[in-house]
């Protein structure tokens, strides 16, 4: 059998890609400059959207190429071409002063792994070898890995802009767990879901520009005077 | 299509907004396109009541009772704010904002309400679970504008908090989404769009992996929830209704409110049916009694009246969910009751609230000198009205829907959970009295004579007089559209 349509070779491709995408996150957590940040999000994005592809590429499925497509566009070269020009735009510092130091970070990620594996587990056994969730069905724990990281790194980051990153890398676990337990959402939802994406990005970005003005800062942890 | 109509008014109304150029047209579209939803609004329910569910493009647009409901409900507290809208923005502003409105924020505003309204009828009007999640994200979006609207430094720490935990929550409320569609799609085989459509899915739901669906339905529970903000995902919501324009903070109380809990409500039917009603309903029992216990403290010790509302708001948030979680021919009824009680006593307390804040320039509980009634009699006499209504004093008619929700509570054997809230309903009671009393009673303040704006006092006193009739009298077809709403959200085996 040819290997490019062989489905175990690319149920082995898509769990490196889904390997590469987890250490990525981790390395975001570990990341200090923000412009660094964006950079591995965009190579993270551009990984989804190669799992997308392969997947779309197996099962012959139009939608999800288009799925493939758009995920490419607009979360491995939009968002980071807009955030990076945010970034120059108003001059802020580029690192990123976590609240917690990088290696307690990067044990706490491991630890989130370990959880997301625990969780996602006895989901997993329930997915035969065959079933039309076979092809990503190792890659359902990385999903959930993703996600517990990303909203540990909402909570560690001070500045506005590595929040709106970590929302981001957040939003691409769910993208996998989408592609790898049902390939994918309906199109039309894909589609509205991407659009929600590209505008919650585009009202942060303008807000992080009204923050920084008023505050002459990024710096969440000063958004502190409401209490009560 | 009188689903489609309805979706295009306000979309219409933002566009004729981007395109006018005075004040006046601005006002006129926007109170045109609120009556014109209400009654595009009205006559869908009448639609629903006599023909049941109406479906439009293949289940795209779906309005069974409940939708319609949630919708009529939406329209009209757009109505009621409308007017009211329009007196607010001509009044004074805050300090640290514009003193006087500029075209190009007075357009800002209308056009991002009016997308507002498109997104929370989206949210009732789609019976696609997907697109109501898309929807619901749109009106996060949508709103997160109109809380930095003042554009203060307060105002911005308030839209962040809300665009990040509202933007945190949803992403888990759409996981959840995912998952119920994996369930579907593993349970029935079906995997196009229609697989998330609500009567497809309720149909197929005892087929569902009930392990999938628990897990499904305990990240909507937090996503949806914390968009209405239950305890303990509520944090954002003092700081956003404080900020908020006040029209605008009344419609997050009470549409969006609505909206999300209308979410939530879905997706339990769904896990009820897939794994049993006991998990579910213990978890809304929980964050129901939660939410309102977080309130109570709050509401005790508040130092202004403004974040005084968005704790009663957290509280009657638990009160639906607590209701819909006792379940039962009265636990639902109780819920839906109260959903649509609660849209109209919130606005007249955000309104009168707004009132007194733009007339003293200052929303203290601490540094008042108490007897805003003398300055403001409409207002001061809404206030007190509102504040009875939404503690659920007789004979407001919020007094029914709490001591359904109540005997719901007994009758299903939650006993416990029962007295907790009402030993909390009290509380509540006693502190928003006393808050209400030291605000409004007192000696003659040093203060101008207030309330001379019609477009501010006017709808104070139409919505007193629609919430003391509804007390005594509900006209037939609303009893009916909310009785068979009652029976859609009860969770049949």
């Amino acid at each position: 059998m040819p290997l490019l349509s062989d489905p175990i070779f690319g149920q082995t491709m898509i769990t490196l890609m889904a390997a590469i995408v987890l250490v990525l996150q981790i390395t975001l957590v570990a990341q200090k400059s923000l412009v660094s940040s964006i950079y591995v999000f965009a190579l993270q994005s551009f990984l989804l959207a190669a799992i997308a592809g392969t997947i779309a590429w197996f099962t012959g499925a139009g939608h999800i190429y288009m799925a493939a497509v758009l995920t490419f566009l607009l979360k491995s070269l939009l968002l980071p071409a807009i955030l990076i020009r945010l970034v120059e735009q108003i001059r802020i510092e580029h690192e990123m002063k976590p609240l917690l130091n990088v290696p307690v970070s990067v044990v706490i990620s491991g630890m989130l792994t370990l959880l997301a594996y625990v969780v996602a587990e006895p989901l997993q056994q329930q997915m035969s070898f065959g079933s039309p969730s076979s092809l990503g069905h190792n890659t359902l724990p990385v999903a959930v890995a993703l996600f517990l990281i990303g909203f540990f790194l909402i909570a560690n980051r001070r500045k506005a802009l590595s929040q709106v990153l970590a929302l981001l890398s957040l939003e691409n676990g769910l993208f996998l767990a989408a592609i790898s337990l049902t390939y994918g959402m309906p199109l039309i939802v894909e589609l509205g879901v991407f659009f929600d994406v590209l505008v919650a990005v585009l009202v942060l970005t303008i807000l992080v520009g009204r923050i920084r003005e008023a505050f002459d800062s990024m710096d969440v942890t000063r958004l502190s005077r409401l209490r009560g | 299509m009188a689903l489609a109509w309805l979706l295009a008014i306000p979309l219409a109304g933002a566009a004729a907004t981007g395109a006018a150029r005075r004040r006046a047209w601005m006002e006129f579209i926007y109170c045109l396109g609120a009556g014109a939803a209400l009654a595009a609004s009205a006559f869908l329910a009448a639609a629903v009541l006599s023909g049941g569910p109406v479906s439009f493009l293949n289940g795209f647009l779906y309005a069974d009772a409940l939708s319609a409901l949630v919708t009529l409900l939406t329209c009209a507290v757009w109505a009621f704010s409308a007017p009211y809208t329009v007196g607010y923005l001509r009044g004074a502003q805050p300090a640290g904002a514009p003193a006087r409105l500029g075209i190009r924020e007075l357009r800002l505003y209308y056009a991002l309400s009016h997308l507002f309204v498109f997104t929370l009828l989206g949210v009732s009007l789609t019976g696609n679970l997907g697109i109501m999640w898309v929807a619901l994200e749109g009106a996060t979006l949508a709103s997160v504008f109109l809380v930095a609207f003042y554009g203060k430094p307060t105002s911005l720490e308030a839209a962040w908090k809300y665009a990040i935990i509202g933007g945190v929550g949803l992403s888990m409320a759409l996981f959840g989404t995912i998952l119920t569609y994996y369930a579907a799609f593993e349970g029935t085989g079906m995997e196009t769009w229609e697989a998330l459509n609500w009567p497809f899915l309720i149909a197929a739901a005892p087929s569902f992996n009930p392990l999938v669906m628990r897990l499904a339905f305990i990240l909507v529970l937090l996503g949806y929830g914390a968009k209405a903000g239950l305890a303990p995902m509520h944090t954002w919501k003092p700081d956003a209704y404080s900020e908020a324009p006040a029209p605008a903070a009344a419609m997050m109380a009470t549409a969006m409110l609505n909206c999300a809990l209308y979410g939530l409500g879905r997706f339990f039917l769904l896990s009820a049916r897939a794994t049993g009603p006991g998990m579910p309903s213990k978890l809304l029992i929980v964050f129901g009694i939660l939410s309102i216990a977080i309130a109570t403290p709050f509401i005790l010790v508040q130092k202004s009246y403004r974040r005084l509302l968005a704790y009663s708001s957290i509280e009657h948030c638990g009160i639906i969910t607590l209701s819909i979680g006792f379940g039962g021919p009265l636990g639902s009824l109780g819920a839906v009751l109260h959903m649509a009680f609660h849209s109209l006593a919130k606005p007249l307390l955000f309104f009168s609230a707004g009132n007194a804040q733009q007339h003293t320039g200052d929303d203290s509980l601490r540094n008042t000198a108490g007897g805003l009634v003398h300055a403001l009699p409409w207002s001061g006499a809404a206030l007190f009205a509102a504040v009875l209504a939404v503690t659920g004093t007789p004979p407001f008619p919020l007094f029914l829907s709490e001591f359904t929700m109540l005997r719901a509570g007994f009758a299903q054997g939650h006993a416990w959970a029962s007295i907790t809230a009402v030993i909390l309903l009290v509380l509540i009671f006693s502190g928003m009295f006393g808050h209400a009393a030291r605000l409004l009673l007192g000696p003659v303040p040093d203060l101008p004579a207030g309330d001379r704006n019609r477009w501010t006092v006017y709808p104070l006193a139409v919505l007193s007089v629609v919430l003391l009739v509804l007390a005594f009298w509900i006209p037939a077809p609303l009893s009916s559209l909310l009785a068979q709403a009652a029976s859609l959200l009860e969770v049949k085996p």
